[in-house]
């Protein structure tokens, strides 16, 4: 990789800025979308921008008893976290800027490290609501984390390959929501906890404890977990539409496919009343990890033919 | 055991406008009955004074100056008003109505929600005349 | 509401300020790990004095006063205090303006269950539901303005009477609004008792037996969902239920969905009801004359107000200002079986029950006892007593 593409795909394209732009602009849609959905009208299109600009504004009040360099720290954490799993996927339809054999699981673990980040930063502030809400955070990601995993992994061995190019270019080929659609709708599920969308979004549960594991965050630290949210959304999207929607190969199909994949997330979001944290977690290692367990037996003995 | 049973609200939202009303662009019709703005009958009006004391709110405020020639000054404070309509109801001489559509009042002073509602010249030449006189200067209750 | 590490236990504090809460209310709730383990609850943040300013007001004004303890059951308070008042004054208000209060009342429970189901729905997580039932209140707002002339606080009551009339227009807005409502509640009906996932969060939470709602003295829709038979419209119909019954709507399950159900069934009987009305509106004067003093006595009235018995004593002295008003609202009846229903349940279901009984904490500040919360312990003081000890607590000299 040449030294100043690499410095352009980090900071600008499609790294770096412009994913932060995305970000902003994917969650604007989720928001306007389910405002649709729900007969109201919903916010312009600047709000996810101004609400980021304003929290940069606000003043962080950091509480007494918490570490100050965690506190600072783990937003940052975050952020960078998601910033990096985005090298590895085809973003805007474009080859990963950089790629090498094992890098799926590398970006999941980057996504998880998003969630831990949110986790540990709960827990360090000592609030009442902050702890609650960090416990259903950790919770939550021992739920999901093996059958999204393995959802993901269903096409990994039907490509041959842990390499996210390699698995999207397979999938050009071969359309695998067809031929793995229990596989599909386990990893669309997951990608819903990941991104902590109803009904799994206890974690920030707000009408029982407050804000979830980020009650006490504001200003600036608050704006980073924000950022982090919004790549992970199109990160996550563009994972699940690469690998299962037939690949990204071009800017107009990423766009396509990623907010296809958007739409149908937001439907299923306004259509169900949160759950529980012990039925979330009950329904992940019931139904999630049989069905894909399936999937993966179906794989398994359609190899051996 | 059905699942997402707003399905049929939520598809078809997308093929209807929104139920918010997009206010101040659009303004629906104002009722027929809604209580906004008090209107005073001057001719009608004996200044007996019932309306003030049966306001909830202490939005009325009749200050009596010679009964016989009916002198008086009445003012009505709409910062204070709940817009009940009690005062119509009161009124013996059907003198008091609320009108239905002067209903957007915000405004940037408080001065200008106490409004005097007969004989304005009068009004202002008495308020002119004797400043800081306690008993003739209707003061805010 | 400290962090007890050793015994790995927190209080968690709901309110006063909380998302879950619309109003203000204090509830603090001792945690182990997601159960709830002990329930306190602490009001009195929404209380204004109202009883003590209803003194110095006279009978005309307190109506109003009294309209204005709450948003959503302000007809029902007005009513309650207009028919007291007229049991004191020997008055009987006419026909017409009897069926036209009842008429009100019913489209006020209307739009207080449809506030409700939106609210719950809005503590499950279920906002699309919460969007939706809050727009098609907005129909019946509507209705209520063209009737009375305001969304909330309709002041349609007069002491004696009712202010406003229902004509032909009105009457054909009503029932095509009713049309629309019912075809919604039904549609509502068949989601809160048919979603799986919604079922999940309600179906067998918080289940309240009838002898525990007794014992804790529960009342409207939340008892009757424990099979206790109480409701004043049925028990002792005043205004004129007598000519139009009410059948009692009650579920023996107990749980949260039972007071979905019963609520619903409640709108289901609210639509005939006014339908009822509206097709035998008997004709009549819309007021009749009321002294403005009233002659010396103690009278009381119990309502029905949607969420429950509403109770009213009025003392009177022979003034044109009251002596005493004592307001005893349902909501504070019903916080009881919040507090008891509570241990034992997630953290996650305790908003859940709490809106489960439809609390409605404006209402239900009216002070019974202060109890000093430093050394517990409470004295009455009279008027001129707390006028004292006022001033020399904030430094001023003992008269």
């Amino acid at each position: 990789m040449n030294g100043l593409w690499a410095i352009v795909a980090l900071v600008a394209f499609p790294g770096g800025l412009s994913l932060l732009a995305g970000g902003l602009a994917y969650e604007w849609v989720d928001r306007k979308l389910l405002a649709l959905f729900q007969n109201r009208v919903g916010p312009r299109w600047f709000q996810p921008l101004a609400d980021t600009v304003k929290l940069l504004a606000k003043e962080e009040i950091i509480p007494d008893k918490a570490n100050k360099i965690l506190y600072i720290g783990l937003p940052i954490a975050a952020l960078a976290g998601g910033l990096t799993a985005a090298l590895y996927v085809p973003l805007a339809g474009l080859k990963p800027t950089y790629s090498f054999p094992g890098d799926l699981i590398v970006t999941l673990y980057l996504l998880s490290l998003l969630t831990l980040c949110i986790g540990l930063a709960g827990t360090n502030t000592l609030d009442r609501f902050s702890m609650i809400g960090a416990t259903r955070t950790l919770t939550q990601v021992f739920s999901y984390e093996a059958p999204f995993l393995l959802a993901l992994l269903g096409p990994a061995v039907a490509a041959g390959s842990w390499q996210i190019s390699t698995i999207a270019s397979y999938a050009e080929n071969h359309w695998l929501i067809l031929m793995q659609p229990v596989g599909f709708i386990v990893a669309l599920i997951g990608l819903m906890g990941k991104l902590e969308m109803p009904p799994f979004d206890a974690p920030e549960a707000h009408t029982e404890i407050s804000a979830g594991a980020l009650t006490e965050y504001s200003g600036r630290g608050l704006a980073f977990f924000h950022l982090a949210k919004a790549v992970e959304l199109i990160v996550g999207l563009t994972l699940v539409a690469a690998i299962y929607l037939g690949g990204v190969s071009n800017p107009l199909w990423f766009l396509v496919k990623t907010l296809a994949l958007l739409l149908t997330l937001i439907g299923i979001q306004s259509l169900f009343t949160r759950l529980r944290i012990d039925q979330t977690v009950g329904l992940w290692w019931r139904y999630g990890t049989i069905l894909v367990l399936l999937q993966w037996l179906v794989l398994i003995l359609v190899k051996r033919m | 055991m059905k699942f997402g049973t707003m399905l049929s609200d939520v598809s078809s939202s997308l093929f209807r406008r929104p139920a918010t009303e997009n206010y101040p662009a659009v303004r629906q019709r104002n009722p027929a009955r809604l209580r906004s703005f008090l209107k005073l009958n001057p001719e009608s009006c004996t200044g007996c004074g019932l309306c003030a004391l049966d306001c909830p709110a202490k939005a009325i405020q009749v200050t009596m100056l010679d009964r016989k020639a009916k002198q008086f000054i009445y003012t009505y404070h709409a910062d204070q008003c709940l817009f009940c309509g009690q005062c119509v109801e009161t009124c013996n001489q059907d003198s008091l109505s609320m009108v239905n559509d002067q209903w957007e009042l915000a405004a940037l002073d408080k001065e200008s929600f106490s409004v005097v509602l007969r004989d304005v010249d009068y009004a202002a030449k008495v308020l002119a005349e004797k400043p800081a006189s306690g008993s003739e200067t209707p003061a805010k209750a | 509401m400290t962090t007890n590490q050793e015994t790995e236990r927190f209080t968690i504090s709901i309110g006063p300020q909380h998302p879950a809460l619309k109003e203000p209310g204090s509830f603090q709730f001792t945690v182990d790990g997601e159960i709830v383990t002990k329930a306190y609850v602490r009001l009195g943040y929404a209380h204004r004095g109202i009883e003590k300013a209803t003194e110095q007001r006279n009978y005309i004004q307190d109506l109003y006063l009294l309209e204005r303890i709450c948003g959503i059951c302000s007809h029902i308070h007005a009513t309650a205090f207009c028919l007291t008042a007229e049991k004191l004054a020997h008055v009987e208000a006419p026909p017409r303006a009897q069926a036209i209060r009842v008429l009100v009342a019913e489209l006020e429970r209307i739009h207080s269950h449809f506030l409700w189901i939106g609210v719950s729905a809005h503590e499950a997580g279920f906002d699309t539901l919460f969007m939706y039932s809050w727009r098609d209140r907005e129909t019946v707002m509507d209705l209520l303005e063209g009737l009375t002339g305001n969304r909330v606080n309709y002041s349609a009551n007069v002491l004696g009477g009712v202010k406003c009339d229902v004509d032909k227009e009105q009457k054909a807005a009503i029932l095509a609004g009713l049309d629309f409502l019912e075809e919604r509640t039904r549609h509502y009906f068949d989601v809160l008792t048919n979603d799986s996932m919604f079922l999940q969060r309600t179906r067998g939470i918080a289940v309240m037996s009838r002898n525990q709602a007794e014992v804790m003295g529960a009342l409207g829709p939340t008892a009757r969902a424990s099979n206790v038979a109480r409701d004043v419209r049925v028990e002792s119909p005043y205004a004129a239920y007598k000519q139009y019954p009410v059948n009692m709507m009650l579920d023996t399950r107990g749980d949260l969905e039972a007071r979905f159900v019963v609520r619903l069934n409640e709108l289901f009987e609210s639509f005939r009801l006014i339908r009822l009305i509206l097709d035998t509106l008997p004709e009549s004067a819309l007021t009749v004359r009321f002294p403005r003093r009233i002659p010396g006595g103690e009278a009381v009235m119990r309502l029905e107000a949607p969420r429950g018995e509403l109770f009213y004593f009025i003392k009177s002295n022979g003034t044109d200002k009251p002596e005493r008003v004592k307001v005893r609202t349902p909501t504070i009846s019903n916080m009881t079986s919040v507090i008891k229903l509570a241990v034992g349940h997630q953290l996650a279901d305790v908003p859940m029950i709490l809106a489960g009984i439809d609390p409605c904490f404006s209402c239900n500040d009216r002070t019974v006892q202060l109890t000093n919360a430093r050394n517990g312990s409470s004295n009455t003081m009279t008027w001129e007593g707390l006028r004292q000890h006022g001033i020399e607590f904030y430094g001023g000299k003992r008269k």
